[in-house]
C-alpha cells in the first residue's frame, strides 16, 4: 500500500509542476500576459480584454495571483475560448475528448495485441526469416513521424483513390445519432484512416520491446526445462515465456494509454478530425491561449492517471512487488 | 576505436550509417547540386517534375529540390544540434546523481521522473506558442532542454551498476577526485548507452521540428522540411495532386528517421550482445560446415584406404 501511496503523492507534485508552467509562462512574457497575447495577433474585443486582465488578476500580488489560479484548476475554471466564441474551455475539450478517445483508444490497443503476438513470435524464431524483416522494419516504422504516414494515407487512400473521407468524423449532415446503424457506420469510415495511421506507429513500439523481453527470457533455465518436460512448443512459448515477458507491455500499454489525448495530434489535424489534437490546433493558429493552457493540463492529468494505472497494474500483476518484499 | 568497429562491420548499422551520410552530404553540397535558390520564386507555379525542375515547383513557384536540399541543413542541424544539447544535459545530470546519490540523487531522480510524466509535445508547443514564431535555432533549445529525462534515467542507472565495480572503487581508494573518477574510469563504460540515446534524441528531434513546423509553430520563412509541409499543407497540394511537393519532404524524413532507426538497432544489439541472433547463426553455420567438411575429408580418407 506504501508503494502506491508514495506515487500518488509523487504523481500530485508533477501535476502541480504542471500546473506551476502553466502558471508562470504567461507572466514570464514581457508586459504582462494579456499585452502578450495581443503582440502575439490575438484578436479581442475591448470587452474580452478587460475580462482577461480580471482572469489573470494583473494588479493583484504574483502569490496571490497563484492560489486564485490554483482554485480556479481546481474547480476546473479554466477561462473562455476566444476562437470557440467565448465557451468555457472545460466545455470545449470535453466535447473533443470522446473523439480522441475512441481514435487513439482503438489504435493503441489494437497495436498492443498485434504487436505483443507478434513480437512473440519474433522472439522464438528468432534469427530466422520473420524475425530478421519483421524487428528492423518495425523499428524503421516507430522511427517515422505520424506525420509522414497520415499524409501518405490521405494522400492515397483519401484523394488519388476516393476510399475514405478526408475529412470530419462524420458526414456533416448527418445528425449524430449513436443508436442508428447508419450513422455509426459512417463514422467508423471515417476513423478508419486515421486510427491505421495512429496503429502503425504504435505497432513497433509493442513488438520491439516485447521480442527483447522474452529473447532474454528465453536463455533462462526454466525454458529448457520446460523443453526437456516434452511440452509443446507452443506452451512453452506461451506460458512459460509471454506470460513473463508481457508484464513490462502491458505496463508500457497503460502509459502508451496516458499518451492518447496528446498522441493523435497531427494525425487529426491532417484528417481534420473534431477531437483534442484539433482543437489545440485551432487554438494555436488562432492564439487562443488559455484554451491551449487548460489543453496541456487535461493532456498532463490523463499521463499521470495512466501512468499510475500502470504502477498498479505492476503491482497486481508481479507477485513478487505483492507480497512486498525487497 | 572498437565500437566504431563494431558499428561498421554491423550491417543494418552500415547501411543506416550510408542513408544519414548521403543526406547529410547531400545537404551540405546544395549549392554544388542545385542552381535554384530555395527562397526565390524561380519558375510557375506547381510545375511537375522536369528536366528543369528535378522535383517541380510550389505554389510560390519555388523549387522544390532546392527547398529539399536547403531544407536538409536546417533540418539535419535542428536534429543533430538538439541532439547534443540532449546527451549533454543526460550525461552530465544522469552521472551526478548516480555517482553522488544520496540527496543530490533524489532531487535529480524526481526532476528527471516528473519530466517524464509531463507529456512532451503538448509542452513544446505551449512553450512554442507563447515564444511566438520560433526559428530553428530555438525549437533546437526547446527540444533540448525538455527531452533530457529519459537519457539521464537511463545514464544513471548504468552509472549506478558501474559504480559499485572494483576499478572505481580501487580509484577513490587511491584517492582521485571525482572528476576524474567520473570521466576516466566511468564516462568510457557509458558510450554505448550514451550513442543510443543520442540517435534517439536525434530522431526524436527531427520528427518534433517537422510537426511544430507543420503545424504552423514555426518560423514560416525558414526552409526546413517542416515548413516546406507547413506551406504545402496551406496551399492545399494534396487536393490538387501536386504529388511532387507533397512527398519530397515526407520521403526525406522517413529516410533519415530509417537510418537512424537502423543505426539505432544496431547500436542495441552491440550494447546488449544476447539480441545478436545471426552471430550464434553464422557460428552454428561454422560448425556445421566444418563438420561436413571433416565429413567428407573421413570419406575420402576412407576411399582411399579402400582403394589402397
Amino acid at each position: 500500500m506504501g508503494f502506491i501511496l508514495r506515487r500518488l503523492v509523487f504523481y500530485f507534485g508533477a501535476f502541480l509542476v504542471a500546473v506551476v508552467i502553466n502558471f508562470f509562462l504567461p507572466r514570464m512574457m514581457p508586459g504582462d500576459p494579456v499585452d502578450a497575447m495581443l503582440a502575439q495577433g490575438a484578436r479581442f474585443t475591448a470587452e474580452q480584454i478587460a475580462n482577461l486582465r480580471l482572469t489573470f488578476g494583473v494588479d493583484q500580488p504574483l502569490y496571490q495571483q497563484f492560489f486564485t489560479y490554483l482554485g480556479d484548476v481546481f474547480t476546473l475554471e479554466l477561462g473562455h475560448s476566444t476562437f470557440f466564441s467565448n465557451m468555457p474551455v472545460s466545455e470545449v475539450l470535453a466535447n473533443a475528448f470522446g473523439w480522441t478517445l475512441f481514435l487513439t483508444g482503438t489504435a493503441t490497443i489494437l497495436a498492443f495485441m498485434f504487436g505483443a503476438t507478434l513480437g512473440i513470435v519474433a522472439a522464438w524464431y528468432r534469427g530466422g526469416k520473420f524475425d530478421s524483416i519483421a524487428s528492423p522494419l518495425s523499428l524503421v516504422l516507430q522511427a517515422t513521424p505520424q506525420l509522414v504516414f497520415g499524409i501518405v494515407v490521405l494522400f492515397s487512400l483519401g484523394v488519388t483513390w476516393d476510399l475514405i473521407p478526408i475529412s470530419y468524423a462524420y458526414d456533416p449532415e448527418l445528425t449524430p445519432d449513436f443508436t442508428s446503424w447508419e450513422f455509426l457506420k459512417n463514422v467508423l469510415l471515417h476513423a478508419v484512416g486515421p486510427i491505421f495511421c495512429i496503429f502503425i506507429v504504435q505497432l513497433g513500439g509493442f513488438l520491439v520491446p516485447m521480442r527483447n523481453n522474452m529473447i532474454n527470457l528465453l536463455n533462462e533455465d526454466y525454458i529448457t526445462m520446460g523443453k526437456a518436460k516434452g511440452l509443446s512448443n507452443i506452451r512453452v512459448m506461451l506460458n512459460y515465456g509471454a506470460r513473463n515477458a508481457i508484464l513490462p507491455s502491458v505496463t508500457a500499454l497503460s502509459m502508451a494509454l496516458g499518451f492518447v489525448v496528446g498522441g493523435a495530434l497531427v494525425v487529426e489535424v491532417i484528417f481534420n478530425y473534431q477531437g483534442l489534437g484539433s482543437v489545440l490546433f485551432n487554438a494555436i493558429v488562432n492564439r487562443d491561449y488559455q484554451l491551449i493552457q487548460g489543453q496541456l493540463l487535461i493532456m498532463t492529468v490523463f499521463m499521470l492517471a495512466f501512468n499510475f494505472l500502470a504502477d498498479v497494474l505492476y503491482v497486481f500483476l508481479d507477485p513478487r512487488l505483492r507480497k512486498g518484499g525487497k | 576505436m572498437g565500437f566504431i568497429n563494431l558499428l561498421t562491420r554491423n550491417k543494418k548499422a552500415l547501411f543506416g550509417l550510408c542513408i544519414v551520410g548521403f543526406f547529410v552530404v547531400i545537404s551540405v553540397f546544395a549549392p554544388f547540386i542545385t542552381q535554384y535558390d530555395a527562397k526565390k520564386r524561380v519558375t510557375k507555379s506547381h510545375v511537375p517534375p522536369s528536366e528543369e525542375h528535378v522535383l517541380g515547383s510550389t505554389r510560390m513557384g519555388r523549387d522544390v529540390f532546392a527547398q529539399t536540399l536547403y531544407g536538409g541543413r536546417v533540418s539535419l542541424a535542428v536534429g543533430f544540434g538538439a541532439g547534443i544539447i540532449v546527451v549533454a544535459m543526460a550525461v552530465a545530470i544522469g552521472i551526478t546523481a548516480g555517482y553522488f546519490g544520496g540527496l543530490i540523487d533524489e532531487v535529480l531522480s524526481s526532476l528527471m521522473n516528473i519530466m517524464l510524466v509531463i507529456p512532451q509535445l503538448p509542452l513544446l508547443m505551449v512553450l512554442a506558442a507563447f515564444i511566438g514564431e520560433v526559428s530553428p535555432m530555438v525549437i533546437a533549445l526547446i527540444i533540448g532542454l525538455t527531452s533530457w529525462a529519459w537519457g539521464a534515467r537511463v545514464v544513471r542507472s548504468q552509472t549506478l551498476a558501474v559504480r559499485e565495480k572494483e576499478f572505481v572503487v580501487a580509484a577513490q581508494v587511491l584517492g582521485e577526485p571525482s572528476w576524474r573518477i567520473i570521466l576516466i574510469e566511468i564516462l568510457p563504460n557509458l558510450v554505448s548507452i550514451i550513442g543510443a540515446s543520442f540517435i534517439g534524441s536525434v530522431i526524436y528531434a527531427i520528427m518534433t521540428q517537422a510537426t511544430l513546423e507543420f503545424l504552423g509553430l514555426g518560423d514560416p520563412t525558414s526552409v526546413t522540411w517542416g515548413t516546406q509541409l507547413f506551406n504545402m499543407q496551406k496551399t492545399s497540394a494534396i487536393h490538387i495532386g501536386a504529388y511532387w511537393e507533397v512527398f519530397s519532404p515526407i520521403v526525406v524524413i522517413a529516410c533519415v528517421g530509417a537510418g537512424l532507426a537502423l543505426l539505432n538497432f544496431a547500436v542495441d544489439e552491440i550494447a546488449n550482445p544476447q539480441l545478436r541472433s545471426h552471430v550464434g547463426l553464422k557460428r552454428w553455420k561454422q560448425i556445421t560446415a566444418q563438420k561436413e567438411a571433416e565429413a567428407a575429408a573421413q570419406e575420402t580418407t576412407a576411399q582411399q584406404g579402400a582403394a589402397s
